[in-house]
């Protein structure tokens, strides 16, 4: 070998070598940046690119199990649990196409599963999950085999699940419940028309979804039931408000650490809003004292929707087309191919 | 040549020095003879914050309420209408109950001591120090936002600690910095806290300057320009096409903050940060140039500065050092007095020329400035007034 030949591949590695230093110091320069500007996470992640989802294959029909009883609120506003056991059972099994409500469990998720309960707690005390409700699920999830430990009910902050009656756990045993506005996965991640860091529970621990939404009236979207609930997993839901939430909201929800994981939609309607959400508004409260739940998210929402407009007709609200506030995402998310939008193609099975 | 390849030289310490392998006295260390003015704390350790807490809740100004508990905000172009718990679209600003709160006043997530050729303002107080910091939120979302973590999160997502308006001004006197700079997120979401530290400031005798995007309504933009001496313009682009799909903003209402910056007399320099194949036309140059001419002054300095992939764009490469060259040209070619090239250190267009008789009359590298030879504000050379700030006092 020639000294000329050495001495060009000596070059040649050191003008590769070089710029992987010289990356490697900019890399430093920029975590020392971040650390001085008090940020956290991974300074200069990389996009993960992301796809706007391909439209999967719409289903044709859904069912839609759906509920109430008189009295499951007595006079106080308290939860009769006797009561809510009976219709919360029988309406899951219903929505799973089973016989009990463990059964149901059983067929949607796996022992080894790390469930993740979202729910909705901005409006504690109003139209939101009840810990009686979402205590309950989690007891046949344990009973269909899934561990305590690999059950989490989680929402956007301490503050609200607080708010809601919802005990904080983020210790060793038992079922955990704590807000995760603090701890994301410090990764941009695109989702189509939007980009989010998400959820760090949701990218490193679970493993499938149970949606836990109330059914309220929303200043901007129109309604939250279901769908709306994802911006509580997203590091920046105040960016993605824009003309209804459309098309976000379905957009997120189709995203694959969503869509892929979500096996039941429970929605919580002991107290219901028809106006003024998506806090509470007393004035607009109405104890509808049911449940719905599907295994079809967007049948969830277009039911949904359909009883919050039936219910501004009774008290004499326009609806919310003439309000401009109709929540177009629905029909967005059909044709995305998440569910089912169109009321004639719902079956719902009344309990 | 020679001059060129110490250019480089000093250039590479200097970024040596913002890797943490110097980080004290920079080009000094070394025994060079030219002075290094301001010297960028930035990294290494930063100015000591005073400890994290809970998140207050100042009453906003620039609000009206609406039916049903909503609010309005009138702070920025946006105007967003928001419901009862819920954020405007920067996410630092609240509705509780009908009544609209500042989640970030006296709360900052960064505090440093910068060259003022940071922000950069390279006709304002150059070479001296500026302290710096900012709250976190925006109320844009640009996908290439350089500094995301602070400035597209929500303020409960990162620390923050407690500083005043008095605190902020006394730790500028205390560094020894003639400015404090509201920069780093956008400094119309803590609008309030601006306008109480450039109150605050003044009566220390320390000015204020504000690196913002421009997206602000008259009224607060009024209430700031009252105190403020400096206002940084980040222009994304120079079409609506691109502030919409990549900004989810707007272009007008920042050309008419332009408008009025100027028309009150407010010094503005202008940054355009030039992105590979999305802002980097040359009609789109000439059209910028033109706007600045005639409807600010050809006197207005504009840097066009270099991308480097950040946020939601990974998928660009940076700006070729020729498409900011072409853009300053075509800039200077239409008649603007100053404009830069930045974030290319060592290059000749990081230098401030006489436009009379075209001598060098501030030297740069990178961050630091190596020459003055303004003479109380005037070309050495030709007598020529060149606009700035030019005096501490």
């Amino acid at each position: 070998m020639k000294d000329c030949d050495r001495d060009r591949r000596r070059l040649l590695r050191l003008l590769v070598a070089a710029p992987a230093a010289a990356a490697a110091a900019v890399g430093a320069a920029a975590v020392g940046a971040a650390r001085a500007a008090g940020k956290s996470g991974a300074a200069g992640a990389a996009a993960i690119p992301g796809p706007a989802p391909s439209p999967r294959s719409a289903p044709a029909r859904a069912v839609v199990a759906r509920g109430r009883r008189d009295g499951l609120l007595d006079e106080s506003g308290a939860i009769d649990r006797a009561r809510l056991d009976d219709l919360l059972g029988a309406v899951v099994a219903r929505a799973a196409a089973t016989a009990t409500p463990v059964a149901a469990m059983k067929r949607l998720f796996r022992p080894s599963d790390v469930v993740g309960l979202k729910v909705n707690a901005l409006a504690g005390g109003g139209p939101a999950p009840t810990p009686a409700l979402v205590g309950r699920l989690c007891d046949w999830l344990q009973e269909a085999g899934v561990p305590a430990r690999n059950i989490v009910v989680f929402d956007r902050t301490d503050r609200e699940l607080t708010g809601a009656g919802f005990t904080i756990n983020r210790g060793p045993t038992g079922v955990r419940c704590f807000g995760t506005n603090q701890e994301y996965d410090w990764t941009p991640r695109e989702w189509g028309p939007g980009g989010s860091c998400f959820a760090k529970i949701l990218v490193d621990d679970i493993t499938a979804l149970i949606n836990v939404g109330a059914l309220k009236d929303h200043d901007l979207a129109g309604v939250s039931v279901g769908l709306k609930n994802w911006y509580g997993v997203i590091h920046n839901p105040n960016k993605h408000h824009d003309d209804g939430c459309q098309p976000f909201i379905p957009h997120l929800a189709a995203y694959p650490l969503i869509g892929d994981r979500l096996r039941l939609t429970v929605i919580d309607g002991t107290r219901a809003q028809c106006h003024g959400g998506p806090a509470r508004s007393p004035r607009w409260i109405w104890p509808w004292q049911g449940v719905i739940a599907s295994t079809d998210p967007v049948a969830v929402d277009a039911v949904g929707w359909a009883m919050i407009e039936t219910r501004r007709r009774e008290v004499g609200l326009p609806s919310l087309a003439a309000s401009k506030r109709e929540p177009r995402y629905i029909a967005t998310a059909a044709s995305l191919g998440l569910g089912v939008a169109d009321m004639k193609k719902i079956a719902i099975e009344e309990i | 040549m020679d001059a060129a390849r110490r250019d480089v030289l000093r250039a590479l310490m200097a970024s040596g020095c913002a890797a943490g392998l110097g980080g004290v006295t920079g080009l000094g260390a070394l025994g060079s003879p030219c002075p290094v003015f301001a010297q960028d704390e930035a990294v290494g350790p930063a100015i000591a914050a005073p400890g994290t807490s809970d998140l207050p809740l100042t009453p906003a100004r620039w609000w009206k309420a609406l039916d049903e508990g909503r609010v309005e905000c009138g702070l920025c172009p946006k105007k967003c209408r928001v419901a009862d718990l819920e954020r405007g679209a920067c996410g630092v600003r609240e509705n509780r109950g009908g009544k609209y709160f500042t989640l970030v006043h006296s709360r900052p997530c960064s505090l440093n001591l910068d060259p003022i050729e940071k922000k950069p303002l390279y006709h304002v107080l150059p070479g001296t120090a500026s302290l710096s910091l900012a709250t976190p939120g925006c109320n844009l979302q640009c996908r290439f936002c350089q500094n995301w973590e602070i400035a597209q999160a929500r303020p409960e997502q990162v620390p923050t600690f407690v500083l005043t308006p008095a605190q902020a001004a006394a730790l500028a006197v205390q560094r020894r910095a003639p400015t404090i700079a509201c920069t780093y997120t956008e400094p119309v979401v803590y609008a309030e806290y601006v306008h109480d530290i450039a109150v605050a400031a003044r009566k220390a005798n320390v000015r204020t300057v504000m690196v913002s995007n421009g997206a602000i309504m008259e009224e607060p933009l009024d209430d700031l320009m009252g105190v403020l001496a400096a206002v940084k313009i980040d222009l994304k682009a120079y079409t609506e096409k691109f502030y919409k799909e990549v900004c989810g903003g707007e272009l007008k209402p920042v050309l008419d903050t332009l408008r009025r910056l100027k028309k009150k007399g407010m010094w503005i320099e202008i940054v355009v940060l030039v992105i590979p194949t999305l802002n980097d036309g040359e009609e789109e140059a000439r059209g910028l140039a033109r706007f600045v001419r005639g409807d600010l002054g050809p006197e207005v300095p504009v840097h066009f500065t270099r991308f480097h992939p950040a946020y939601r764009i990974q998928n660009l490469p940076r700006t070729p050092v020729a498409t900011l060259e072409r853009a300053r040209d075509i800039a200077m070619a239409e008649g603007l007095q100053f404009v830069y090239v930045g974030n290319v250190a060592g290059h000749p267009g990081n230098h401030t020329y006489c436009p009379g008789c075209g001598e060098m009359l501030i030297r740069r590298v990178g961050l630091a400035v190596t020459d003055i030879r303004l003479t109380a504000g005037r070309c050495p050379k030709c007598r020529r007034a060149i606009p700035g700030i030019w005096s501490v006092a």
